[in-house]
């Protein structure tokens, strides 16, 4: 399983929890410290993820849709640091 | 109002609850002052119980520990070092902005006044602090949902990062010092800054008056009514006491 986190500056903590598979996402649990309205559009979030390629643009482009689409606000962290900090983790599994 | 000093569970339970509450027009706008006994660590909503919490230090030494229904990180509640608040708006209220950065300013100047009539110089700092010299001296975490916007938040009155450091988890030994060491640096406490001990009674007024001139309203004392009292013991006891809820992330 691989692990990695990011401090947004002036912002707010990542985690990522990550079981791959090749360069896909099998399973993700993203925590942290962050703000995101509703609070219970994460688990959804995290489902909406699995199957993804670990591509930290494509993986941008994902959370942004999915923002847009569920009119969620997300506070603290961009689209782009759940990316990142995915990528990463996927990175850290080797 | 002031529901004085419960469990960590029942404090989150009764939030939540007064949220119903004020959804269906049960209840008016609401303040609620709270304290915590035993003292407790809340995680936001989004954080692994076992990440951030060392739930065998808490269980040692009899500090509870729950999760919120807000974002944010996580907190020690002291029972003598600290007060937290809530506040329940209907989403259409004057002070509610759509944007929550906005409204997190807004909410918080009434927290802002009121230290300040303690002679406290505080300010808020986006995202979501209130610090003096730069330094926190209070969190707050809002959430919305069935059309009300809920804000809860700390004041710290005396802070011990030796304890705070005991229940929450550091990556590792090695580096426990260093985390003390840099809490004592970014945050801050009443008594740190005023060079005296702020009872609670003396820091509830200063709030009141500090909500009331910078909201331009008038607030009045309340109690709970019993829907509120009885949806608090309900979510307790199916909610917040639970390990699914808990132990979520």
């Amino acid at each position: 399983m691989g692990k990695a986190q990011i401090k947004v500056e002036g912002g707010k903590l990542v985690k990522v929890q990550l079981e791959s598979e090749g360069d896909r996402i099998r399973e993700v649990r993203i925590t942290g410290d962050f703000f995101l309205h509703p609070e219970e559009m994460i688990d959804d979030l995290e489902k909406t993820l699995k199957g993804s390629k670990l591509d930290e643009d494509a993986l941008a482009d994902c959370v942004k849709a999915f923002i847009k689409k569920h009119e969620a606000v997300l506070l603290g962290v961009a689209p782009g640091d759940f990316a990142k900090c995915i990528v990463m983790a996927g990175e850290s599994s080797g | 109002m002031d529901t004085g000093l419960h469990d960590a569970f029942y404090n989150m339970a009764l939030d939540e609850a007064i949220a119903v509450a004020r959804s269906r027009s049960l209840v008016p706008d609401t303040l609620r002052f709270f304290r915590w006994e035993p003292s407790a660590v809340s995680i936001g909503y989004f954080q692994g119980m076992d990440e951030e919490v060392d739930t065998n230090a808490c269980d040692k030494r009899g500090i509870g520990y729950v999760r919120r229904r807000t974002g944010g990180g996580a907190v020690y509640h002291d029972r003598d070092g600290e007060l937290t608040y809530s506040m329940f708006l209907i989403q259409s209220h004057r002070l509610v902005s759509a944007d929550f950065q906005e409204s997190y300013g807004t909410l918080c100047s009434g927290i802002v006044n009121g230290l300040r009539l303690l002679g406290v110089q505080a300010e808020f700092k986006p995202i979501n602090d209130i610090v003096v010299g730069g330094r926190k001296v209070s969190g707050n975490a809002q959430t919305r949902g069935l059309n009300v916007v809920h804000q809860h938040g700390t004041i710290l009155l005396k802070v011990d990062p030796m304890l705070m450091f005991a229940v929450l988890k550091v990556p590792n030994e090695k580096i426990r010092d260093k985390m003390i060491k840099s809490v004592e640096e970014r945050v801050t406490s009443l008594r740190a800054v005023l060079g005296r001990d702020v009872g609670f009674d003396e820091l509830k007024s200063a709030l009141l008056r500090g909500f009331e001139a910078s909201f331009g309203i008038r607030l009045a004392p309340g109690v709970l009514t019993e829907f509120e009292a009885q949806k608090a013991e309900e979510l307790k006891a199916e909610k917040y006491s639970r390990r699914e809820w808990n132990y979520r992330r």
